[in-house]
């Protein structure tokens, strides 16, 4: 687990806007080799959503080969609502920015068939090869998505009745009419959430401070929903100071010496490369391939339209089982040169020198170094 | 996943810009696609038709309003819609030239008036002067949404510069029949249009009261103007479906305290409704407080007109003008147009973007208060509310790029940028 602690909300939504864009820089995103992003509503992600468009306009980032994924969606209002999940997105995000249509997916609650709708997003995330990032907020109980206290870890997306305090919180933004106010959503699962190759969630105010300290604290709960996150291989949580007040000062500090050293040893950045670059491109020539350690499987461009991972693993069941590595999380990968054997990217191993692995982990180190300098002036 | 590659299909995107929005102006982006000629619900175009725009234009921060509608414009640019032509496919070509220079001056619709004439010229004149968007080009400019027969059912007392001797009483509706020609005043077999869209007339002549009902079923304007009516006249006119006054004080009785005349409707009690009203805020037909008094009246119902004529644009002179069975000459000095050796005053030459400057200076109007008065008022004036003068989706897509800098005096007054016409650009401030 990592935890960003910045000094207020602007600098947290800033640090995690600015990692998104590095994120889908460095995977280089094309067509055939779309970016994966999850995405949430409300209004924890708000401010990244603001800043992800001024660098849009602003000529750092393209969305043209980003494929999207939300979380969740109200059942049972328009969809063109002004509270309606379409409404948030497009007026937040997508209306401002070089995304297509036909790359973005939300859950439609006016689909005939729900469960028919909640199998197939489950399908189509599969066939988009899987989420590479999910962005996440979480509630003042510690929910994800809509997965509210006493959610299955396990569980997928669904349909799901709206606890009692979501309904009255909401109820604000329906003129105070309980009866207006939808009782139902669609939401990805825990499971679905976890299954993406890299979780970054933002959390911000004192408000949800119980629930950061309960999800980092304290055990996995399916009371807090986010606490989950402790089974995920690479999370990230980022959040600003009054976030924190919950936390034990011991814990706080911990995690600020971390990121201190790391940035200090010139490694901000703790993703294995193979996820940081995502499958092979079918403009290159075959390569060879490593999934769960299988190795040898070809892929050419016709195969890249298809998924290139095996069905994702249960991961709270194999994390839970035994202490797994790293790099067995269902992950499109590939070797960077053929002649290079793939290794477990252990912490241990990169810190004994890291001249190294800098060469190995990351094709353009000032990029890297850029943006690294971008974050500092904000969160210093 | 595959992304496909980008369709075509006339859609832009206006962004970075400041969208006239009711008495505001907000921020936002406005899609309109040149293929339907319309604005678009640009979520919907999103989530539905999964479609792109196919161009994305930072309009740098002005403001965007729907394109100008005019109501009272008796020709331009040397062309007078009160003209007969020996060969009148020569007139049809004069307002094709003429919409389409119209357009570069924010005007995108407008009604072409034709005053006080004989029946002669009105039947020859009129079938020229209908709607004229039917075909949905851009690139026909300015768009007729009817006629204006200012006249000439008028009171022989406020004929301004109408020939008293054209004037007549209208008895029954086959008076304004044998007048306009029956085609012009009635709907069309085919496809329902008349070519008349708005009568000016003195409703306490003849029997023109209880004519306003016949025309108004027929979806035609009926607008009290050049009338000696008194309040009670004039209230009577509007209970029986007069929507709207032309240039208020004008060719009317003035503001008399023991009897307001036809001003006095605007304040009438709620109970009736209120009619709108033309202003021509040129600076000379009125004086800027009584334009501020009019306003401050009854906004909702204030639309700035120019009542120009066929001099607007030309060198100051003496021009000759058709009027009635007459053959006169109109002196035209700076903006002041009077007939020749008189001091009456014979509209104007001013353009529509003018006066909505003037207002903006003399009342302390708000730019959104002022384009109103040239946009959703005329537009609800002509039952065309949601159509024209709109910037919600499904309204025509005639828009208006305005530029609004200031001087250290405050506001410098509004530019014309850029002109849209059915979702088309027809007009670059930068480029003309
Ligand atoms: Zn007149």
């Amino acid at each position: 687990m990592r935890l960003i602690i910045r000094d207020d909300t602007e600098a947290a939504s800033f640090y995690v806007a600015s990692y998104i864009v590095e994120r889908i820089k460095h995977f280089d995103p094309a067509p055939a080799h779309p970016f994966v992003l999850g995405l949430p509503t409300g209004s924890s992600p708000l401010g990244v959503y603001r800043i992800l468009v001024e660098k849009y306009k602003a000529g750092e980032i393209s969305f043209e080969n980003v494929v999207t994924f939300n979380m969740d969606e109200y059942i049972g209002i328009p969809r063109d609502h002004p509270q309606s999940y379409h409404t948030f997105m497009w007026q937040h995000f997508f209306s401002h920015v070089n995304i297509h249509p036909r790359n973005v997916h939300i859950l439609d609650g006016n689909a005939p068939n729900l469960e028919a709708e909640c199998v197939e997003y489950e399908a189509k995330i599969k066939s988009s090869g899987g989420i590479d990032l999910f962005l996440a907020g979480i509630g003042e109980d510690g929910h994800i998505a809509f997965n509210e206290p006493g959610s299955s870890l396990a569980s997928r997306t669904r349909v799901k009745t709206l606890a009692y305090d979501t309904v009255l919180a909401n109820s604000r933004f329906f003129n105070d009419d309980l009866d207006q106010v939808p009782k139902m959503a669609l939401t990805v699962g825990v499971q679905t959430v976890l299954e993406a190759r890299e979780v970054v969630v933002i959390v911000h105010g004192a408000r949800k401070s119980l629930a950061l300290q309960r999800c980092i604290e304290q055990g996995v709960n399916h009371m807090w929903t986010l606490s989950s996150l402790q089974l995920h291989p690479h999370p990230m949580i980022v959040c600003d100071e009054d976030a924190t007040l919950e936390l034990q000062v011991k814990t706080v500090k911990y995690f600020k010496s971390i990121e201190q050293v790391a940035r200090a040893q010139g490694f901000e950045q703790i993703l294995p490369s193979k996820i940081r670059t995502g499958p092979s491109k079918p403009a290159l020539p075959a390569q060879t391939i490593l999934v769960n350690g299988e190795r040898d499987r070809h892929v050419d461009a016709a195969e890249s339209e298809s998924p290139t991972i095996l069905a994702p693993q249960p991961t709270t069941s194999r994390l839970l089982s035994v202490a797994t590595p790293a790099s067995e999380c269902p992950i499109r990968s590939r070797s960077v040169s053929p002649d290079i054997e793939l290794v477990p990217d252990r912490m241990a191993s990169r810190i004994a020198d890291s001249s190294v692995f800098r060469g190995r982990l990351t094709p353009g180190p000032e990029v890297q170094a850029n943006g690294l300098a971008r974050v500092n002036a904000v969160g210093a | 996943m595959g992304i496909t590659t980008p369709t075509h299909d006339g859609i832009a995107k206006l962004t970075n810009c400041r969208l006239l929005r009711g008495n505001e102006l907000v921020w936002g982006d406005v899609w309109v696609s040149s293929t339907t000629g319309k604005i678009l619900r640009s979520q919907a175009t999103f989530y539905d038709d999964l479609i792109m725009p196919d161009n994305t234009i930072d309009l740098k921060g002005r403001i965007v309003s729907p394109g100008f509608i005019e109501c009272q414009l008796n020709g331009a640019f040397g062309f007078n819609f009160s003209t007969v032509l020996e060969d009148m496919s020569e007139y049809r070509k004069r307002v094709s030239d003429l919409n389409k220079r119209l357009v570069q001056t924010g005007v995108t619709s407008y009604i072409p008036t034709v005053t006080s004439q004989t029946s002669d010229l009105y039947k020859k004149v009129l079938p020229f002067l209908g709607t004229s968007g039917q075909r949905r080009a851009a690139e026909d400019g300015a768009e007729s949404l009817g006629a204006h027969v200012e006249g000439p059912f008028l009171n022989p007392g406020k004929n301004g510069v109408h020939n008293v001797g054209v004037l007549r009483q209208a008895e029954s509706f086959k008076d304004l029949e044998d007048m306009y020609g029956t085609s012009n005043i009635n709907p069309d077999a085919a496809d329902d249009s008349i070519p008349i869209k708005m009568i000016t007339a003195a409703p306490e002549l003849g029997h023109m009261m209880e004519l306003i009902p016949e025309l108004r079923s027929r979806g035609i304007v009926c607008s009290v103007g050049h009338s000696e009516a008194t309040y009670e006249e004039a209230s009577v006119a509007v209970a029986a479906g007069a929507t709207m006054i032309t240039h208020l004080f004008n060719a009317m009785r003035p503001l008399h305290h023991r009897n307001p005349g036809v001003f006095g409707v605007l304040g009438i009690a709620e109970r009736l409704p209120r009619p709108f009203f033309g202003v021509i805020a040129d600076g000379i037909h009125l004086h800027p407080t009584t334009v501020k008094i009019a306003w401050n009246a009854h906004p909702d119902g204030f639309i700035l007109v120019t009542d120009a004529m066929h001099m607007a644009g030309l060198p100051d002179g003496t021009y000759p003008w058709t009027n009635g069975e007459a053959q006169q000459f109109i002196t035209k000095k700076g903006a002041v147009l009077l007939l020749e050796g008189s001091e009456t005053i014979a509209g104007s030459s001013s353009i529509l973007i003018d006066c909505v400057n003037n207002f903006l200076q003399w009342s302390g109007a708000t730019i959104p208060q002022a384009l109103k008065a040239v946009t959703s008022t005329p537009a609800a004036m002509l039952d065309l509310k949601g159509v024209k003068g709109s910037l919600e989706a499904g309204a025509d897509a005639d828009l208006v790029v305005l530029s609004d800098s200031c001087t250290e005096d405050g506001l410098a007054g509004l530019v014309v940028e850029e002109v849209w016409k059915f979702g088309t650009k027809v007009f670059d401030n930068c480029t003309a």
